[in-house]
């Protein structure tokens, strides 16, 4: 039976063993345990205890029933999440492949670059609740900001920036901004400093201009770090919770309209313990994620 | 075969993981400890210095930690300036703010863990508010006070013992404070509005909704604000609600008195005439500065010390130059009760901190004079009352107790339910956003009975 051979496989299994573990306790369970829990009625009412008892996809069909105006309230928080993202991610994707460029580009040789990186990716260090407990407070009727506004003279009355869905919307994405531009600024300069030098020097040579050469060199081999950018930002996106739950303290003001799917995941959560919708909510969460992610990963890596 | 090996592990793990976690479902008992089931719960255990000491009845067979819930840091000051604590009793608090549920939440989760809780992370005593109590008076997680030897209610104020017993009178708990509530305005404010700051002539200016209403008109005619929030007076109304929150079938209705604020408010708001703000918050509470603009403020004795330190400001603020009247409208507000946890392993040292806070004259008294405070012990507070000598020098040397003395008999507690916390606040939140004109009424009501129905599934909503 003896094999020929040292086979020094088992060690990989060995190696990788903690990560799949790991994965299981963490991540793959509960996650079974959500879709599970889906099915149940299984709230607090007080201190009693409702359920758990099956009740099928009663729990879905709440969710996707319309309200009295017509509204079905899931599909409302789920356009929210996309707004709010894409807000954010938009520029935050166009800034930092700009800024990547620059950092990389042998011809510019930005100096101190280490200083800038740094700079870039500081607010990423700082709490999301804190950062935007900041925002609050800079932004709120007697905060500095209105301050200003009115010290300058360019409005009586303050503005209500938490009482305008456009504000609201563009604090929020403008914290996810500044949060993030930076580490995907550092994804970005990674992927770009992996592309050969040579083929810069070569489209240089060739007579290409820099908007040439991005296009038709740094663009098409950078494809796959910026999928993976996009698609890790996206998954990010639609799990929006701090930010806009600090800054509008919960409630998602004005109207709801920066109310986001976690949040109203978290609505169930907080007062009821109601696992049930919860859970469903996460569902259809984990759905909608797994059918954006292969829009994007299709769109974007089709070309070939 | 290593493959297979590996597979069959990770096969055994799963299902080990999904049995447990199945288990946990039906069960719903976790068994963490309360301090780390909550959010983000601050745990501080101190030994607090002694000011006044109370008899000492810990028993043999106490245990070594006292373990108190609460959601703001007041009556600990209380408890640590005035409260000797026994030998061998170190007390832990468990503080998690109220906002949005949280304290209820966190109280919810280790009452409910309570049996198979060791004896030393055993709640033995925990603060609840008017808005809520009824929840915890009518369950298993409290126990009767009277077999734990607190036996003397005489010098309590009714409605607080009525407040924390149960539908069979059992009585669950004690209030340290009562709370008969005020229109607390600006004297020098007042004076230009309304030509005299003496609380009986402006109470006679102020008498009805309809003097109040008109007044306001008057306070904006000289560039004041009358509150400096919409829902400043808010508790006026809900608390002398005629109607439950919720009706025999769990349906939400709504009380007259609270469409009565709504339509005030909407009157307010389209006029000026207040500040469209939540009350706890700074757009609301810089109006207490010197240069504020605001004449009305609402609220009972503990409102003074604990919300308008921003009046007290030395440098900033305008000391003195407040009084209280009665208002349009007599009125409660807040409290808070001391209830004895169900399962407590220090019975001797509860009872003995009920006592020390209701019935002990010396501890109330300096609780009056030095910390502002209404307290829950008639015989204290009038003789407080009739001291000619006694002024709140906050209130411009007015004697806020006799006044308060005057409105606590008159203090019902009625209509009140398990909900009242959250419906009150998120009608606030959600008829704030109707008021600033961010959404039409029908919108702003909408998005209340969905933040209802979010938290109270059982609750039927109106469509």
């Amino acid at each position: 039976m003896k094999k020929k051979g040292v086979s020094y496989a088992k060690w990989g299994y060995i190696f990788i063993l903690p990560f799949f573990l790991a994965y299981l306790v963490f991540a793959f369970v509960p996650q079974v345990m959500t879709i599970y829990n889906s099915f149940f009625m299984n709230y607090r009412e007080g201190l009693t205890q409702v359920g758990p008892k099956f009740i099928g996809f009663q729990n879905y069909v709440a969710l996707f029933t319309p309200d009295a105006n017509g509204t079905i309230d899931i599909l409302k928080y789920a356009g929210n999440t996309m707004v709010l993202w894409l807000l954010g991610a938009v520029p935050q994707i166009l800034i930092a492949l700009l800024l990547a460029i620059f950092f990389t580009s042998y011809r510019l040789n930005i100096k101190g670059q280490q200083f800038f990186k740094t700079v870039i990716y500081m607010p990423n260090l700082i709490m999301a609740s804190a950062f935007s407990m900041l925002f609050f407070t800079l932004f709120s009727n007697v905060g500095p900001v209105n301050q200003f506004i009115q010290a300058m003279g360019w409005s009586d009355v303050p503005i209500d920036f938490f009482a305008r869905t456009v504000t609201v919307r563009g604090l929020i994405s403008l914290m996810n901004f500044l949060m993030w531009f930076g580490n995907t600024t550092i994804l970005l300069m990674a992927g770009i400093m992996g592309i050969d030098q040579s083929l810069f020097e070569a489209a240089n040579i060739d007579g290409a201009n820099s908007v040439q050469t991005f296009f038709k060199v740094t663009l098409p081999l950078l494809t796959p770090i910026l999928v993976y950018t996009v698609i890790t930002a996206m998954i990010g996106g639609l799990q929006m919770f701090d930010v806009p739950q600090v800054l509008t303290n919960g409630a998602g003001t004005p109207d709801r309209t920066s109310t986001t799917l976690v949040m109203f995941l978290n609505n169930y959560l907080g007062g009821s313990k109601n696992y049930g919708m919860a859970g469903a909510i996460s569902v259809i969460i984990f759905i909608i994620t797994g059918i954006l992610s292969l829009i994007v990963y299709r769109s974007l890596t089709k070309k070939d | 075969m290593k493959k297979f090996v590996s597979l069959l592990l990770a096969l055994v793990m799963v299902l080990a993981l999904v049995a447990c976690g199945g288990g946990s479902t039906t069960t719903e008992q976790p068994a963490n400890t309360p301090s780390t089931s909550t959010d983000t719960p601050s745990t501080s255990t101190d030994t607090p210095a002694p000011a006044a000491s109370t008899d000492t009845g810990a028993a043999s067979g106490e245990g070594k930690v006292f373990n108190i819930y609460a959601w703001n840091e007041e009556f600990k000051g209380f408890f640590e300036k005035y409260y000797t604590v026994p030998d061998g009793v170190t007390v832990n608090w468990v503080i998690v703010p109220n906002t949005d549920g949280a304290y209820q939440k966190a109280l919810d989760e280790a009452l409910i863990n309570q049996a198979d809780a060791a004896d030393d992370d055993k709640v033995d005593m925990f603060l609840a508010e008017a808005d809520y109590i009824v929840k915890y008076t009518n369950s298993e997680a409290t126990q009767d006070v009277k077999a734990l030897g607190v036996t003397d209610f005489s010098q309590m104020y009714p409605y607080t013992v009525s407040t924390a017993s149960d539908a069979n009178g059992v009585v669950k708990g004690v209030s340290f404070q009562c709370c008969p509530a005020a229109l607390i305005y600006r004297r020098s404010i007042a004076k230009d509005v309304l030509g005299t700051d003496d609380p009986d002539q402006v109470q006679a200016q102020l008498d009805s909704w309809e003097k109040y209403d008109a007044v306001a008109a008057q306070a904006k005619a000289k560039g004041y604000y009358m509150t400096a929030s919409e829902a400043a007076d808010f508790r006026v109304f809900s608390n002398n609600c005629t109607m439950p929150w919720v009706d025999a079938n769990n349906k939400l209705q709504f009380s007259p008195e609270i469409t009565a604020w709504m339509e005030q408010q909407e009157n307010f708001a389209k006029n000026g005439y207040t500040v469209l703000s939540d009350v706890w918050k700074e757009d609301c509470t810089n109006q207490m500065f010197k240069d504020g603009k605001t004449m009305c403020f609402f609220g009972p004795a503990w409102y003074f010390n604990f919300c308008m330190t921003n009046a007290m400001d030395p440098d900033k603020g305008c000391y003195g130059d407040w009084a209280i009247c009665e208002g349009p409208q007599s009125y409660f507000w807040g409290g808070t009760w001391l209830l004895a946890a169900t399962g407590s392993d220090n019975p001797a040292t509860l009872a003995d901190v009920m006592k020390a806070f209701t019935v002990n004259e010396d501890i109330c008294t300096k609780l009056v004079k030095e910390d502002a405070q209404f307290v829950n012990n008639k015989k204290v507070n009038e003789a407080i009352a009739s001291d000619p000598n006694y002024g709140n020098d906050f209130l411009g040397g007015q004697n806020d107790t006799k006044f308060f003395c005057e409105h606590a008999d008159n203090i019902k507690f009625e209509n009140h339910t398990i909900y009242d916390q959250l419906c009150n606040e998120k009608l606030q939140e959600y008829y704030r956003e109707y008021l600033k004109g961010s959404v039409d009424k029908d919108a702003a009501m909408q998005n209340f009975y969905k933040a209802i129905g979010e938290n109270y599934p059982t609750i039927v909503l109106p469509q």
